[in-house]
């Protein structure tokens, strides 16, 4: 008899508790709200906020909420509430993700809305390419950016060592490198930051050699030798004190607050140029950006602008309409522009590049001069990065770390790199 | 009445007024039990609906392939076939996981033991020691506290200041994969604070006479707390070593704090849970990762096993 009751009770407990789950989603759902969210550091969220206000300033009525993480919380985060039904209507995404998102549903296409509500006629048109996948518009791209080497320049004239040119190749950085770890102006100090485990400078060598990480149809790039090689040249820099032992690379988490450039420990290291001006808040010495070497003088560069991310519509969101309204206000609207800089990357849109530059502070000069003046070192933009991608990257990183703590020699190393990865790509 | 109850009318009668003293019978039941169950409300909704449910939903899963974003596709046992025969990461995390069990579970009792022994003793201002030993407990799975074991146990941190004083330059502990594990060893016996609590409490269980006794007799400080503090407190150690074992196979805010969520250098941090994560949420692999987690179950189940039953060698309890 108590379990009737305790059944019933339950039931209706049960009931309660749906009408009231149902009350919530229909307060939530009105066309009017929008949900943000992306990955980055307080002041990209700063701008963004300032933007939304701006929007909400322009529309009345709408009210626009966002959320940031690091990058590497946003990804899991993400991932869940697409799962949960519960994915924010607007969604910065990456090129690394864009295709996994899009073939399994969970971005609205977006061409049937241009160019009445979203307008991209003065857009680079290898960008929008960038943000297509299988003929549909998935993402608009916020801004170019390229992978670039960040430059203590007070450390390197400290050591008395001069600025690397576009011409440099590895060799030549490595004695540079040295020298200034062998200068040793500055406690704990080393030249370079270890590279090897650094996907987007593999990736930028592999170019040069006329290889590429993955291929169009997402089989893997390069060979054993290619590899092979690459761990070889760092674990030579290694030796030589050119760059950052082992166990100092391994606190670098892949952000900017981690970079052996950022903890001090080395004179140079690798990253974005977009990330240039948040490098420049954390560093009180004269930071530059110049390109990755080159493998010999006079071999092409590996470099390629690449949208450094987008803004997304999830499929699931009530408010597409007004989600594509605020995209195209992010990327056109003078007004947001300014607000923005060029923290996402230079603008795509001509016009709004030209807005930008007028106004630009030292910082943001650099990185727009950087974009701009790559000339030959720039290339076509790789495929879209197939699924397994994310976990070829660790496996790079991996690696090199067990090539730099002497567990692996380079050769076996790149071996096993091949091997990894071809199986990571095998299961999908 | 019974008039009624020979026409049929009378018998839907007789069935109405068996269900009134049914009735009456459920609003006594519910009148009584009502604020217990009530109050047990947020229990219930708490273990059928964050508990229970998501945890049969996951068994479900870890039979099928699920990306998140698409429906789960029935794979059978492929999951579990996968974990046993291919995965070389799986070994590794296990490994890394044991080390830390192994490790961090002895260190810490003992470690909780001491200085709930040393508070023990009738300190003046018990109460202020007591909350500051816990402290640490309380901010332990927290990033700040992942923050700071950086800046300890890094190559320019505190650790190796203080041991350059000696001569001796240390390595990035925390960066090197032969230390990085041993770190956060260090990180859960200093979050120590839980089991001595339990441990003070239980010392207060042990009747004062035994000692006084066993000092006339003439037995030595050590000799009591051998022979006697150590044998009354067995159930007390045996409830906090199967708690911390369980917690410690659990472990993952300290390793994905540190190591960035990649378990590195070299999967020197990879724990177990870190790796199921990693499977998750990074490699959009929900099914498989579910799998994983069914595995830890049975692995901690197995554990708890095998200490309740070995505890009835070693395990006094007072009668």
């Amino acid at each position: 008899m108590s379990l009737r009751v305790s059944r019933r009770n339950f039931v209706a407990g049960g009931a309660t508790l749906l009408s009231l789950s149902a009350l919530g989603t229909s307060a939530l759902a009105q066309e009017k709200r929008l949900r943000l969210l992306w990955w980055g550091s307080q002041p990209r969220a700063d701008r963004t906020n300032k933007v939304s206000q701006l929007y909400q300033t322009k529309n009345a009525g709408t009210s626009i909420t966002g959320e940031f993480l690091g990058w590497g919380d946003y990804w899991p985060r993400l991932a869940t509430q697409v799962a949960g039904r519960n994915a924010p209507d607007v969604i910065q995404m990456d090129y690394r993700y864009i295709v996994q998102y899009a073939r399994r549903g969970a971005l609205a296409p977006l061409e049937s809305y241009m160019p009445a509500k979203l307008n991209l006629d003065d857009f680079d048109k290898a960008q929008i390419e960038g943000g297509s996948v299988d003929g549909h518009l998935y993402g608009v791209s916020l801004g170019a950016n390229s992978a670039a080497t960040v430059l203590n320049t007070t450390a390197f004239k400290e050591a008395g060592v001069d600025l690397p040119t576009q011409a440099t190749t590895w060799d030549e950085f490595a004695r540079m490198g040295a020298e200034i770890t062998k200068a040793g102006k500055r406690k704990g100090m080393f030249g370079l930051a270890d590279g090897s485990g650094g996907e987007p400078l593999f990736e930028n060598w592999l170019r040069q050699r006329g290889k590429a990480l993955y291929t169009a149809d997402g089989k893997i790039g390069f060979g054993v030798d290619d590899a092979s090689e690459w761990y070889d040249m760092w674990a030579k820099f290694r030796e030589a004190g050119a760059c950052v032992p082992a166990d100092i690379q391994a606190l670098d988490k892949n952000d900017i607050e981690t970079n052996t450039v950022s903890l001090g420990k080395s004179a140079a290291g690798f990253a974005h140029s977009n990330q240039f001006v948040a490098y420049q808040a954390m560093n009180k010495d004269k930071l530059a950006l110049t390109n990755y070497m080159r493998i010999k003088a006079d071999s092409k560069g590996g470099h390629y602008r690449k949208p450094s991310m987008f803004f997304s519509v999830s499929a699931q969101s009530k408010a597409i309409d007004l989600a594509v309204d605020y995209i195209n206000f992010f990327v056109k609207n003078p007004e947001a522009v300014l607000l923005l800089d060029v923290e996402r990357g230079i603008p795509e849109s001509a016009a709004m590049r030209e807005v930008v530059a007028a106004k630009l502070d030292e910082n943001g000069k650099v990185a727009l001069a950087y974009v701009s003046g790559l000339g030959d070192l720039a290339g076509k933009l790789p495929p879209p990065p197939p699924a397994g991608a994310g976990e070829g990257e660790l496996m790079l990183r991996n690696i090199a770390e067990q090539v730099g703590f002497g567990q692996l020699s380079p050769a076996d190393g790149g071996k096993q790199l091949v091997t990894e990865i071809t199986q990571i790509l095998a299961r999908g | 009445m019974s008039n009624a109850m020979r026409t049929p009318a009378g018998a839907i009668n007789v069935e109405r007024y068996q269900g009134a003293v049914a009735e009456g019978r459920f609003r006594r039941l519910w009148n009584a039990n009502a604020p217990g169950y009530l109050f047990l409300l947020p229990w219930l909704i708490g273990f059928f609906g964050l508990t229970l449910g998501p945890a049969l939903i996951s068994l479900y899963l870890s039979f099928t392939d699920f990306d998140m974003l698409q429906s789960p596709r029935w794979v059978g046992m492929a999951n579990y076939v996968r974990i046993a025969t291919a995965d070389p990461k799986f070994s590794a995390a296990m490994h890394v996981t044991l080390t830390y069990v192994v490790f961090s579970v002895p260190f810490k009792l003992t470690f909780a033991l001491l200085v709930a022994m040393a508070l023990n003793r009738g300190l003046r201002g018990l109460t202020f020691y007591r909350a500051i030993f816990y402290l640490p407990s309380l901010l332990g799975g927290s990033v700040a506290i992942a923050v700071l074991w950086r800046q300890l146990f890094a190559s320019d941190g505190l650790v190796n200041a203080a041991l350059s004083q000696v001569g001796i330059e240390g390595p990035s502990w925390i960066s090197h994969p032969n230390y990085s594990i041993y770190t956060l060893v260090a990180l859960s016996v200093w979050q120590f604070g839980s089991p001595m609590i339990i441990f003070l409490a239980g010392l207060r269980q042990i009747p004062q006479d035994m000692y006084e006794a066993a000092s006339l007799d003439g037995a030595s400080k050590f000799r009591q707390f051998y022979k006697i503090t150590l044998p009354l407190l067995t159930p007390v150690i045996f409830f906090n070593a199967v708690v911390q074992t369980i917690d410690a196979f659990k472990a993952f805010t300290p390793a994905f704090i540190i190591s960035g969520g990649t378990g590195g250098p070299i999967n020197s941090t990879l724990f177990y849970t870190l790796y199921l994560y990693q499977e998750a949420f990074g490699n959009f692999r929900m099914g498989y990762a579910s799998a994983l987690a069914w595995i830890l179950v049975l692995i901690i189940a197995v554990f708890t096993a095998f200490s309740f039953l070995t505890s009835r060698y070693w395990v006094h309890y007072d009668d």
